[in-house]
């Protein structure tokens, strides 16, 4: 960075000792607000290491006395966390291609191709965003039973391609890529498929990228519709975390907050690798709502 | 691959054209299809069962039977519902008083900070990358009678608060708990348009004698109120709709202290398996909230985003 740029407060304000001690107190107000970000994190790693007794003892430490490795051990066999995990996985990438083939494609055609009816068509998918989905959340949860989509990944799968808030974003960033491109590419005889999946795609990754930390946050917080709507054995980690987990009443405390913490790590390493994509995920979602 | 060999004639172009243009129609409505099928089948058609079921008394086994009004009459004989309600709003009003200045607050203090504002970014963000069932867990414990945070309210001399059993506290708790884990997006929001503000409009105020409070109330703020109204309106949706923290924290306890209207839907349906009752309820809660949803598209709107 460039040497300091003014902000609200000048250097000159900052020579004025009432207005300098405000400021300092501002600083430690955000590292205050820092540790508590922080803690809860940190305590829940730590817990995971602690002797059970000393989890549950009052006042409660911070640092370990002994420190348990093995918890996470007995974490990870508690449940069988490897096939939850692929299951996460499984709603995750069938959501994704989902995503780029229902929405990318219907995206394009709104952008770049020549369709009667756009408009009524665009109303149609926007009109969606305007019933929050927890009115029809009743009606959506029979409506799957009636298509026999029950307990299969499809009932995850195919709703995810109806998402009108993606599909706005998709086709606004499309709208940015100059038509010139595809009109070339159809001169020189591409077909449709071929423009879009060697021209519109590559050049939509940042989008989709952006879209897939959407989908990845989606796919491993869900917990309350996957559990209502999968098997035993297809249901995502979060949803079995809460069933297997929270609610278990002999499971010892410190071997549970092992549990949570390697549940927590993935998505935080994903966050600090690529905090620039979900940054803009987030001005996106937030900027333009 | 033998028009190749045809080269001199060049007559044809123009007929091929047509069918050519038809073929390209044809693509796009094939491009549109697969979201056509999918928004009807997943968004359209439960919307309309929903509206339909509510005069229906839902049954798996037997089939569904058309009994009128029926469910709304339960609706409106149901004392609860009206607990759901008022809970709903006071959830709503909580989040707002507890919850809607802070990231404001942290945004004006970080944009000011002159070192490490990267690391307080982060450390803001952090906890909202947290799955929620982890949050649940975590924050159990840091609630408990015996947890961190009694421990230091008996430090400091307060004395132990039942954050989840004590009717008082209890949707406070959960306000806080989630105040905890999103307030830093809404904040990187804020800190950005704050950010944007160009530097030499603080530079002239100080220099026409505004003080630090003037150049933020009379600058600062108007700059960032498209944000501000936007995130309002964003949180009163999802507050308004809120239910899977008072659901998987207290299961709408103490004393349905925290059952909100959305609770009641899912209690209506998992709880006692009256899907036509639930479906009347969702009917309801689109009237109530369809008023929030047209001032959202507004304020969008107006924030210059084309339709």
């Amino acid at each position: 960075m460039k040497a300091h740029e003014r902000s609200i407060i000048s250097d000159y304000d900052l020579k004025k000792p009432g207005i300098r001690w405000s400021y300092y107190l501002m600083n430690l107000l955000v590292v205050i607000m820092m540790s508590c970000m922080v803690y809860p994190i940190l305590i829940s790693m730590l817990n995971g290491l602690k002797a059970n007794k000393e989890v549950n003892s009052f006042p409660p430490t911070f640092f370990p006395k002994e420190w348990h490795f093995e918890n996470y051990t007995k974490a990870w066999n508690y449940i069988d966390l490897p096939m939850y995990f692929k299951n996460t996985m499984m709603i995750f990438l069938g959501n994704m291609v989902v995503t780029v083939m229902v929405l990318g494609l219907a995206a394009y055609a709104l952008s770049k191709m020549r369709v009667p009816f756009r408009t009524p068509i665009y109303y149609y998918f926007l009109g969606t965003l305007f019933i929050p989905a927890t009115t029809y959340m009743i009606p959506n949860f029979i409506n799957l039973k009636d298509l026999g989509l029950m307990g299969s990944f499809a009932a995850i799968w195919l709703p995810a391609g109806a998402n009108a808030f993606f599909l706005l974003l998709l086709k606004s960033f499309m709208d940015g890529i100059h038509v010139e491109i595809f009109e070339s590419a159809r001169i020189d005889g591409a077909s449709e498929i071929r423009s879009f999946f060697q021209i519109a795609f590559p050049l939509s990754i940042p989008i989709f990228a952006t879209l897939s930390i959407f989908v990845f946050a989606t796919a491993w917080n869900d917990w309350f519709w996957p559990s209502f709507i999968l098997n035993q054995d297809n249901k995502p980690l979060s949803s079995a975390i809460r069933d297997f987990v929270l609610n278990a009443r002999r499971l010892d405390l410190n071997i549970k907050f092992a549990i949570l913490t390697i549940v927590t790590i993935p998505p935080i390493i994903i966050f600090l690798f690529f905090q620039k994509f979900i940054l803009r995920g987030l001005y996106l979602g937030g900027v333009k709502g | 691959m033998e028009q190749t060999t045809a080269v001199p004639i060049s007559k044809p172009k123009p007929q091929t054209q047509r069918p050519g243009k038809y073929k390209r129609y044809m693509w796009g409505f094939i491009f549109l299809l697969p979201a056509i099928v999918i928004f009807t089948l997943f968004l359209w058609l439960p919307i309309f069962k929903g509206v339909l079921n509510s005069f229906y008394n839902v049954d798996f086994v037997k089939g569904d039977t058309f009994i009128g009004f029926d469910n709304y009459k339960t609706i409106f004989g149901d004392r609860y519902v009206m607990t759901a309600v008022r809970n709903t709003l006071y959830y709503m009003g909580l989040a707002l008083v507890i919850g809607f200045w802070v990231p404001i607050v942290f945004a004006l203090a970080i944009s000011e900070m002159r070192r490490f504002q990267g690391f307080a970014r982060v450390a803001a963000y952090l906890p909202y990358v947290v799955p929620f069932v982890v949050l649940y867990g975590v924050w159990r414990w840091l609630y408990d009678p015996v947890g961190p945070i009694n421990s230091v309210l008996k430090a400091i001399g307060i004395g132990q608060i039942n954050f989840m059993v004590d009717r008082a506290w209890s949707m406070a708790s959960i306000v806080i708990m989630e105040t905890w884990q999103s307030f830093g997006s809404a904040m990187l929001i804020y800190l950005a348009a704050i950010l944007a503000v160009p530097r030499d409009w603080y530079e002239a105020a100080e220099i026409d004698g505004a003080g630090i409070w003037q150049r933020i109330r009379y600058i600062t703020l108007p700059a960032i109120r498209n944000q501000i109204l936007l995130l309002l309106m964003l949180q009163l949706i999802a507050t308004s709709q809120g239910f899977q923290t008072q659901y998987a924290m207290l299961d709408g306890g103490p004393n349905n202290a925290t059952l909100t209207y959305a609770l009641l839907i899912v209690r209506y349906a998992f709880v006692r398996q009256d899907y036509g009752v639930a479906s009347a309820l969702g009917v309801l809660m689109f009237f109530g909230l369809s008023i929030l949803a047209i001032i959202q598209y507004r304020i969008n709107n107006r924030g210059g985003v084309q339709s």
